[in-house]
């Protein structure tokens, strides 16, 4: 709590005036005067205003380059459609981030998940049953984490790189490695591709989710422990919080939502990919973490993560449009997501002084 | 034990591999008491007020809390029996308000069940932690909208006792509720230790500075080595005699003296 504020390593341009005022969390009083509270003030408006300054900066570049293409609404419904399986995922690890743990395994429950699927409606079980039976495996795969990384002690990073590896193996095991085709029971990919009153299915899905999820943090007595052991675990336990049941509904809460991407993943496809899921580890992290660098300073919460997935989403859409390279996409997220989380920590120190 | 005894220690002791941390401490703390606790560092007073916390169990020794024989461990049971503790870090949850953190562990909620499927009700929480401070007389703005992290350390501290005077309704243990505080933010935490003893509120606060035990104590007791070294009122003792029992230039009482004394 009690952090030196070196200002002077962040020789940072002046901010100006009208951006003090707009700040209303700002604590003037107890800052140092001068030009030192305003550089302050900057880094937390950065910290806090940054993903979405940069978001707002590419619709309007983007716009303005590619007015006939990509500022259309056929444009953005199709960002929209593409990036919901991925909010879906990245929206889940937030809440472990929340409270504090990473999860490693949520690519790897995705990819097994969307194959296992597939697998168990060729074997002839019923699209409700398999879908079910499916997403309870990945609860479970989180219970696990939550139990390993609460009740063993072992760190979140290595346990669920262990229990993500375990469910690798089960994805081999299962497939030998070979994608599955969608033999039966074709009306599956309707959960993915259909739409009610225009809006596709996906769509409302990622709505559902996200809207589950933040009333979960916000507006329920475990959303509050979640956040409270994300903050202080050790202040948390001594005012009565289940510090162990918190960590395993929040690791629980990511594998769900990782096995619901699988599942719908699986749905968008036709088949089961054996690795098709593995890639929602890193965007999600990407996502979840620009998003702690938008609203709230430093801090992870669900509609950072949405604003993290779309600027990423909206950044790719805009330079495929203008034409750029690939790997510009690559350069541009991962310049993005390094920068974003930089703001976004010196921006809590400075909060923190 | 007189009637108005509301917690006795009896001979505790408590020790830590080959260290003895407390050698058969017995203290009687009665109703409104607010006994400042002193002693060097290492003499015995934070395992003293964690065992009173529930945080350690004593190696031996007997616990009375209004006469009858009792467990305070695990905190949690120390709680639910009307004890709490402020502690040094003040345990707060820094990015919450401080109605917040009034609740937290505690929280007000519609529904029963797993805490998943209980709704939280900020409004409610909100407007018991305001009418919690006004009958404190703690003023501090934006209870519910301020996260206690852009709090000042005076206040933060304000809001970890009142909230501990709020839930623990038989004593309070305060660790060092001045040590962090400049003077004018410590007078304030001072004045409030002074109103929840004038509400009756029975306390016991670790502290280093002796000036304390006689702005707001009445009972002064001294830890050195592990052993309680004195019990005094502290309108019967000045600053010259605790030093010395402090440092040992005084030596304990006798058992018997300080069986017959408290």
């Amino acid at each position: 709590m009690h952090r030196a504020v070196m200002t002077a390593d962040h020789p940072l341009p002046e901010t100006s005036a009208p951006a003090e005022a707009a700040l209303p969390v700002a604590q003037a009083g107890s800052l140092p005067p001068g030009m030192r509270d305003r550089r302050a003030l900057l880094m937390r408006l950065l910290g806090t205003y940054g993903t979405i300054i940069v978001l707002a900066l590419m619709l309007a570049i983007f716009s303005v380059l590619q007015p006939g293409t990509f500022a259309t609404i056929g444009n953005f419904r199709n960002i929209i459609n593409d990036m919901a399986i991925g909010t879906i995922v990245a929206a889940g690890l937030t809440v472990p981030l929340v409270a504090g743990d990473f999860d490693l395994s949520i690519g790897y429950v995705a990819s097994f998940c969307g194959l296992l699927v597939v697998g168990l409606l060729s074997s002839g079980l019923s699209i409700p049953l398999a879908v079910v039976l499916v997403i309870a495996l990945g609860t479970i795969v989180g219970i696990v984490n939550g139990l390993v990384v609460s009740k063993i002690g072992v760190n979140a990073f290595i346990a669920t790189l262990g229990t993500g590896t375990i469910v690798v193996g089960l994805n081999y095991a299962y497939s030998g490695g070979i994608p599955l085709q969608l033999t039966q029971s074709r009306e599956f990919t309707r959960i993915a591709i259909g739409r009610i009153a225009g809006v596709p299915h996906l769509v409302i899905i990622m709505a559902v989710v996200l809207i589950l999820l933040w009333v979960i943090l916000n507006r329920t007595v475990q959303g509050q422990h979640i956040k409270a052991i994300g903050v202080s675990p050790e202040s948390a336990r001594r005012a009565g919080v289940a510090v162990d049941r918190s960590r395993i509904v929040a690791f629980a809460i990511a594998s769900t939502c990782a096995a619901i991407g699988g599942v719908l993943m699986a749905s968008n496809l036709g088949s089961g990919q054996v690795t098709a899921g593995d890639s929602f580890m890193l965007t999600s992290f990407s996502a979840a973490f620009l998003g702690s660098a938008a609203l709230r300073e430093g801090q992870f919460h669900i509609l950072g993560t949405l604003i993290g997935v779309l600027t990423v989403a909206v950044g790719n859409n805009g330079l495929a449009m203008i034409g750029a390279p690939i790997f510009t996409q690559f350069l541009f997220t991962g310049t993005l997501l390094v920068v974003a989380v930089a703001l976004g920590g010196i921006g809590r120190r400075f909060a923190r002084g | 034990m007189a009637p108005d005894t509301l917690l006795s220690l009896r001979r505790i002791c408590r020790s830590f591999g080959g260290i003895q941390a407390l050698d058969a401490v017995s203290l009687d703390i009665a109703r409104g008491d607010i006994i400042g606790l002193v002693g060097d560092n290492g003499a015995g007073k934070s395992t003293l007020i964690k065992i009173l916390a529930g945080a350690h169990d004593p190696t031996s020794g007997e616990v009375l809390l209004e006469g009858q024989p009792r467990k305070l461990s695990p905190p949690a049971e120390a709680q639910r029996l009307g004890i709490e503790t402020v502690y040094q870090d003040l345990s707060l949850i820094g990015t919450f308000t401080a109605a917040e953190n009034f609740f937290l562990g505690r929280e007000l909620a519609h529904g029963r069940g797993p805490a998943l499927l209980r709704w939280i009700r900020l409004k409610s929480m909100g407007d018991t932690a305001i009418k919690g401070l006004d009958e404190l007389h703690i003023d501090i703005p934006g209870v519910r909208s301020k996260t206690v992290e852009r709090m000042s350390g005076g206040q933060r501290q304000l809001v970890a006792i009142a909230r501990g005077a709020f839930w623990g309704h038989k004593l309070l243990l305060l660790d060092e509720p001045t040590a962090a505080l400049g003077v004018r933010e410590s007078r304030e935490v001072l004045e409030l230790i002074k109103r929840l003893g004038a509400k009756g509120l029975t306390i016991v606060m670790v502290t280093h500075n002796l000036d304390h035990l006689w702005q707001v104590c009445n009972r002064v007791v001294v830890m050195r080595r592990g052993r309680k070294a004195a019990d005094l009122p502290s309108s019967a003792t000045n600053m010259e005699e605790v030093v010395a029992y402090i440092t040992g230039a005084k030596e304990a009482m006798t058992a018997a003296a300080m069986e017959a004394g408290a």
